[in-house]
């Protein structure tokens, strides 16, 4: 045993500590409020995500929420309103990830704008938001872990004040939020109303028990509710409308954090709540469905309106906006593939897609914040011959968007291969088929990019660029992750397994 | 002997190491890489000779070094799994042929010395580099214990011809015989890879000996009366092995595709000695014995062998009387001596056609060996009718040439009787049981004449009469690079023979076959591949003329008064102070003979006249149907796409409408599906 016994609320370190970083922001903010010194706030703000991602490694590799031998067991807080257990590290561990590539690209990227400490702040709050989604536990701490990761998001995307574009995209997802919001409310409180319980398990216990078949229209259209929300998280179909124009409109570091961390937050609270909440066979005997049903049709959608979408666009920002949304849909296949018997298999190969997909897409978008630093400009034919000028990170960006469309060996090819095979075990021939089809199409859209900036002609001879720290780090880091995720695959395999066999 | 085998792969990468030296530092060696190539050769030569030895003590080798690819498929045969190996296979065959090949390597690269060094040729690194790697993957060819390695650098020497023929690439037809070459053996290879394929997944294994060989696999499905693929046992054993013969047949320059070895002769000409006395073309008759126990199996495959041996033997020979290039020559008389082993193997002969590889090779490397000295000697002329009387002028050569002469065309003492007379005698022995044989038989004994006097024909043109042009009488001196391999070579084309006395020790009953004692396995020997293994698989019946003793003098009288005669015949017609061409006599006849029976030309209109517009015809096909299913994929995806991003119209009250729009559609079918209503 450990010499010394942590206390119990310590399981929710990792989002303890960022919520303690954006408070220290606070503090330097209001000592004092005009300062722009970027190395103290974006210092705090590292070392605060790192904190919390070595947090949640050490956690996730000393056993917390570990079932087994040498585990702690799984940790029940505040009556169970939260759990930490192996997925609730996992995603995590991707969300301090995601929030330290961001936080460290944002230094160069936000250079000389005013709100340095309210970026920053805003970031690491929304990061809480998200860490605590991974570990909240009851329908209604998700509900305000939601709205915490949210609200913050919504100012993000509109933190650069005087430009239209932003300030446009931050109002259309607040709008779009907010009826998404009212949506996953009402449909927690059907719920509610059909089993009396908000806590997932319990929630469990009254399907099972059969106390809830008298409300099975009322419950089925609860669960449908709660997809609508998960969905608007995720940006799946038919709640992506905001996506593409927030991705756009936001300065390009926010597009990254939101494409991968929120994204990776959504997909927790659906694997949670789904596998948690609604037993799949008792769920079925009330509403008389298979809820799978839903997200394999969701996921169909959700991929091909994303990579079809993707396929035209001419703003490279967009297009990484709806393979996002395609990416969602990927994901989306860890629950239609939930079934019976050996759904762990199918989910745990999501959870690894989500994880390959926080460095792939959100280097692809640091690629774009840096594109946007040196103000080459937004379409790919501003692109065009980059390669000559900035070669590392354009060999960079080769290594995300070939590890997006699935090019063996990186780690993207890995994880939808892992899906593909799994969703084959589990009988989704069409999901799997759809994966495929997609997956050829949006290697059409990435290759563009790589031929834009490595065998076109640029339009304008080009002075040379810039080569900001902060943002090269961030995405050579993330590259190098992208490509040696794969040996390193075997841990992370059993991580993502054992997380998803936690909860199925 | 214990252990010596360890080293027996050796024998093959010392030249592979000698062909990677040479292609990285070849240009800053002395000699322009030769050292490092008659090191190595000499070095696998003399573990070769070990080998041998070992195998003349008792033992033999079987091992498999590296398995490279497993697999868990089941064959037709019921068993589980196939693998696909590296290893060594030294039996008594094994040993023999690696002594010839790397004796034969050995003795032209020092040859080389002053055929291409000597004569201030460029880009000798490049020629080294490809005789190291020819010499490795022939010999690893030769030592290969399965069917998959054995093809392996069976097209690796395949490759090997292809550059050393093109050697000379800024000329027209050097370039053009390689490509030749290469896509003729290719054809015939492409039947031997389906044939791979087939008893591999036939019969679950692809080695050539041992219990789980796919030899006695056939037997066992023989025997038990299986059927596979729906065929029963022996047709299919006939089917595939007529598809490895396909290979064989390309490699061996049989009839219909020896097209392509008279053009290979646009190599050096060293080149030429090592493919047809030890490397490419042997190959194919090589396979053929490797894997005779499989080919004993089915009689129609054995007659096909035969027959088409027999034919090859005759067509060759004939076609070899009216050229005037003493390459081209000695080119068709490889074609018909390869028959020769083809018909000895195809009746079932197989320690005579062994032996005539053995003995041909000796002779074949001594002729075309001589064949580079005459060249050396006239500056480079290779037409015999500007050559003459260089008889007195170069002793060395000449004696050399002539013992390499009368072997080939059979004359007695000499090697190349004793083997030709056995492989006769026991086509002769079936033939009178079987017509068919008895047709392939009838073929190879003429072409016995037109060896003679093509032979003849040859030398008497070249070392005979008088000088016919300026060089010929002043002939440009050879070193003894030329002339040690020479002397090497004639003497052995002169005693080789002593091997297999076989027809001496039917009539005098004495035990002097060497040589089938050698691959009978009375040293050692791998269980099954015995000659008298083979004998027992063998369904061909035999008879004599009166007694065995008879049928031997009878078969041995005949082939020898034919041969006597074709050199007779040369004699009367060119060993004078000025002979003249007589082709014309021959009339029609001569022009066809002339004009290779236009096999060239109805293979090039099989080309050109058949497979190009079938080609355009599939090219058109691909281009309008194939792209355009294709196009139109892209098109439609496009277009599809176009609509999709449309979606998003920038207007958030249409977003907040098609999301509620959503939700209530999926409301609709879940509901309908699960009967809330």
């Amino acid at each position: 045993m450990e010499p010394i016994q942590l206390p119990e609320w310590t399981a929710l370190g990792p989002a303890l500590l960022l919520a303690a970083t954006a408070i220290a922001l606070f503090v330097v903010d209001s000592i004092s409020p005009r300062s722009t010194n970027r190395n103290v706030l974006a210092g705090i703000a590292t070392t605060g995500s790192l904190a919390a991602l070595g947090v949640a490694v050490w956690f996730s590799m000393a056993g917390v929420g570990a079932t087994g031998v040498d585990g702690f067991g799984v940790i029940e807080l505040f009556d169970g309103q939260f759990v930490v257990d192996q997925l609730a590290l996992y995603f995590m561990i991707i969300v301090a990830v995601v929030t330290a590539l961001v936080v460290v690209a944002s230094y160069d990227y936000m250079a000389g704008h005013t709100y340095q400490a309210e970026y920053y702040s805003l970031v690491l709050l929304a990061a809480t938001g998200m860490a605590t989604m991974a570990a909240a536990n009851s329908l209604v701490t998700i509900f305000i872990a939601l709205e915490l990761a949210s609200l913050p998001s919504y100012a993000l995307v509109s933190i650069l004040k005087d430009n239209r574009g932003s300030v446009e995209a931050g109002l259309k997802y607040f709008l779009v939020g907010a009826l998404s919001s009212a949506i996953f409310l009402y449909g927690i409180s059907l719920v509610y109303g059909a089993t009396g319980y908000l806590q997932l398990g319990n929630i469990a216990s009254v399907i099972e028990a059969g106390d809830a078949a008298a409300y099975d229209g009322l419950l089925g259209l609860g669960i449908l509710f709660l997809i609508g929300g998960i969905a608007f998280k995720t940006a799946s179909v038919p709640f992506h409308f905001w996506a593409p124009e927030a991705y756009e409109g936001a300065p390009a570091p926010i597009s990254a954090f939101l494409s991968s961390a929120s994204k990776a937050a959504g997909f927790v609270i659906a694997f949670r709540v789904f596998t948690e909440a609604f037993p799949l066979e008792a769920t079925a005997g009330v509403i008389g469905i298979d809820w799978t049903v839903a997200f394999v049709a969701l996921a169909i959608v959700t991929m091909t309106v994303g990579n079809f979408a993707a396929a035209t666009q001419d703003n490279v920002k967009r297009m990484l906006a709806y393979s996002s949304i395609g990416h969602a849909g990927y994901a989306l296949i860890g629950l239609a593939g939930l079934s019976a018997d050996g759904g762990e298999l199918v989910m745990g190969a999501a959870m690894m897609h989500l994880l390959v997909y926080g460095f792939m897409n959100t280097g692809a978008f640091l690629f774009v914040a840096l594109a946007e630093h040196w103000g080459v400009g937004r379409t790919f034919e501003d692109y065009n011959g980059l390669g000559r000028r900035a070669p590392v990170a354009c060999f960079a960006l080769a290594i995300f968007m070939f590890s997006l469309a699935g090019i063996p060996p990186l780690g993207g090819f890995w994880s939808k291969y892992f899906l593909f095979s799994s969703a084959l075990e589990a009988g989704l021939l069409v999901v799997a088929a759809a994966l495929v089809i997609n997956s050829a199409l949006s290697l059409y859209y990435y290759s563009r990019l790589v031929k834009a900036v490595w065998i076109e002609d640029p339009v304008l001879e080009r002075d040379a660029l810039t080569q900001p720290t902060g943002l090269y780090a961030a995405i050579v880091v993330a590259a190098v992750m992208t490509v040696v995720l794969l040996p390193g695959f075997g841990p992370v395999v059993d991580t993502a397994l054992e997380a998803a066999a936690a909860i199925v | 002997m214990e252990g010596v085998f360890d080293y027996a792969p050796a024998i093959a990468l010392f030249p592979l190491v000698a062909f990677v030296v040479v292609l990285a530092f070849g240009t800053y060696l002395p000699k322009k890489g030769a050292l490092p190539g008659i090191i190595a050769t000499g070095g696998s030569l003399l573990l070769s000779l070990v080998m041998a030895a070992a195998v003349a003590s008792g033992e033999a080798y079987h091992e498999t070094l590296y398995e490279w690819a497993a697999g868990d498929a089941t064959s037709a045969t019921g068993v589980e799994g196939v693998s696909f190996t590296f290893g060594l296979l030294i039996d008594p065959l094994a040993a023999l042929m690696l002594v010839i090949v790397s004796l034969v390597a050995f003795l032209v690269h020092v040859f080389s010395l002053g055929y291409m060094n000597a004569e201030g040729e460029t880009g000798l690194p490049r020629y080294y580099a490809g005789l190291g790697l020819f010499t490795f993957s022939m010999l690893a060819f030769v030592v290969a214990d399965n069917l998959l390695m054995a093809f392996i650098f069976f097209e690796l020497v395949g490759l090997c011809s292809f550059l050393l023929i093109g050697f000379w690439f800024r000329t027209k037809s050097a370039p053009s015989a390689a490509k030749k070459a290469f896509l003729v053996t290719r054809f015939g290879d492409y039947f031997f890879l389906i044939g791979v394929v087939a008893i591999a997944a036939t019969f679950g294994t692809v080695a050539f000996a041992g219990d789980d060989s796919f030899v006695t696999a056939a037997e066992t499905a023989i025997d038990g009366g299986d059927q596979l693929f729906g065929f029963d046992a022996q047709t299919w054993v006939t089917i595939t092995g007529l598809l490895v013969l396909g290979g064989v047949i390309g490699k061996s320059a049989q009839f219909p595709l020896h097209t392509w070895l008279p053009d290979a002769m646009e190599g050096p000409t060293t080149v030429s000695a090592l493919i047809h006395a030890a490397t490419m073309v042997a190959a194919g008759v090589y396979l053929v014995a490797r894997m005779f126990g499989y080919y004993a199996l089915s009689p129609t495959t054995l007659a096909i062998i035969a027959f088409v041996g027999g034919f090859t033997a005759l067509f060759a020979a004939t076609m070899g009387v009216v050229k005037d290039d003493i390459k081209q020559v000695l080119a068709y008389s490889t074609i018909s001596q390869y028959g020769y082993m083809m018909l000895g193997l195809g009746v079932g002969g197989y320690v005579a056609g062994v032996f005539h590889l053995m003995n041909h090779a000796f002779f074949k490397a001594l002729l075309f060996l001589g064949a580079g000295a005459v060249i050396v000697i006239m500056h480079h002329e290779q037409d015999m009718w500007k050559m003459g009387g260089l008889k007195d002028k170069a002793p060395v050569t000449y004696y050399t040439f002539l013992a390499g002469a009368l072997a080939l065309a059979g004359i007695i003492p000499f090697s190349g009787f004793w083997s030709k007379d056995e492989i006769l005698y026991d086509a002769l022995i079936v033939g009178l049981e079987e017509p068919v044989i008895m047709a392939a038989y009838a073929m190879g004994l003429l072409a016995v004449f037109f060896t003679g006097f093509y032979t003849f024909r040859m030398v008497f043109l070249t070392f005979h009469g008088e000088p016919r042009s300026e060089v010929a009488e002043d002939p440009h001196p050879v070193g003894w690079s030329i002339k040690a391999p020479l002397l090497v070579l004639g003497v052995l084309a002169v005693v080789a023979g002593i091997a297999n006395l076989a027809p001496v020790a039917k009539l005098a009953g004495v035990d002097i076959t060497f040589l089938e004692h050698w691959l009978d396995g009375e040293y050692g020997a791998i269980e099954g591949l015995t000659y008298t293994a083979y004998g027992e698989l063998l369904a061909y019946e035999t008879s004599y003329i009166g007694s065995e003793q008879v049928t031997v003098l009878v078969a041995a009288g005949l082939s020898l008064l034919l041969a006597f005669s074709g050199a007779g015949l040369a004699w009367l017609l060119y060993n004078k102070p000025e002979p003249v061409a007589h082709t014309e006599r021959l009339g029609s006849a001569g022009k066809v003979i002339e004009d290779n029976y236009y096999q060239d030309e109805y293979q090039v209109w099989l080309a050109e006249g058949l497979t190009l517009p079938l080609a355009r015809a599939a090219d058109r096909f691909d281009q309008t149907v194939i792209d355009g299913i294709v196009d139109g994929t892209s098109t439609a995806s496009l277009f599809g796409s176009d609509r999709i991003r449309r979606l998003q119209t920038g207007i958030v009250t249409n977003y907040a409408a098609l999301i509620v729009t959503g939700v209530i559609v999926l409301l609709l079918v879940l509901g309908f599906l699960g009967g809330w209503f």
